[in-house]
């Protein structure tokens, strides 16, 4: 009869009311967190080698890409005109009070020739703008 | 009768169910962090100074970096990108005034991406301040 009764008081239910709660305030921690990438990452571009190149620290501002066709993307939406990036990046670095504040990040393709490429650089170095150029690493 | 009369009573009082929520919930939280990608590009930085085109050029003292298509000159001597970054590196930049920290990139049409990007980093790890050399029109 003793023996019966000890297998009973073992079965302890445990809460889990909370749960639910516990989860769906983790579900908006994240909501809330998470920042909407505006990178395009579906671009068709090869980026260029380097051994210099090092994970970037910085908090960027804007995303310039230049894909394989020439085709330029100022925060994933397609220009026609690198002139267009200049003002782009003046826009947003209007109110700007330190450097940290200035970077913007450029992907180009690695075939793509000078008369391409440059002049979008020089938008982003005319806007003031500070480039994370992206490359990979040069094994 | 009387059975089937009880069941729909039970019906009516019952509250909402919510013992599954916190399954929904956890669901929905695998989903974000399994469709989350967590990015960190590899990158050199570059600050270019932006400025007014300038007829005083002092090409003699600045050091300028020639980009012919693949091919690499350094104050007119033709090289490679690793000579190139020797030749940087004794320059010892980082010990001088920003002023004199200043190398010129000129590059001819054609040159690609890949050569002015290595050209670049080269520049910018050995703390050189790029000037961009324009071509004359």
């Amino acid at each position: 009869m003793k023996r019966s009764r000890k297998k009973k008081r073992k079965a302890i239910p445990v809460p889990i009311a909370s749960m639910g709660d516990i989860a769906f305030l983790l579900i908006i921690f994240f909501l809330v967190c998470s920042e909407v990438s505006k990178d395009r990452s579906d671009l068709e571009v090869t980026l260029p080698l380097s051994e210099y190149v090092e994970k970037t620290k910085a908090q960027v501002v804007a995303r310039v890409a230049v894909d394989k066709d020439g085709a330029i993307y100022f925060d994933g939406d397609m220009i026609d005109d690198p002139k267009d990036v200049e003002w782009g990046v003046r826009a947003l670095l209007t109110n700007t009070v330190s450097d940290d504040q200035r970077h913007v990040q450029f992907k180009c393709d690695s075939a793509l020739p000078k008369e391409i490429f440059e002049p979008v650089i020089k938008a982003i170095a005319a806007g003031g703008g500070i480039i994370e150029a992206v490359g990979e690493r040069d094994e | 009768m009387r059975k089937r009369y009880s069941k729909e009573k039970k019906h009516r009082d019952g509250e909402i169910p919510t013992g599954s929520f916190s399954d929904i919930a956890f669901l929905l939280i695998i989903y974000f962090l399994v469709a989350t990608t967590l990015m960190k590009v590899k990158t050199i930085t570059a600050d270019l100074p932006s400025g007014e085109k300038s007829e005083q050029t002092e090409t003699d003292k600045t050091p300028i970096v020639n980009l012919n298509g693949t091919e690499i000159i350094f104050n007119d001597k033709p090289m490679s990108m690793d000579e190139l970054q020797e030749r940087l590196a004794a320059l010892e930049l980082a010990t001088k005034e920003p002023a004199e920290r200043i190398i010129m990139l000129e590059s001819t049409k054609g040159t690609p991406y890949q050569n002015y990007f290595q050209a670049l980093a080269a520049i910018s790890a050995n703390d050189g301040v790029v000037a961009i050399v324009e071509e004359d029109k």
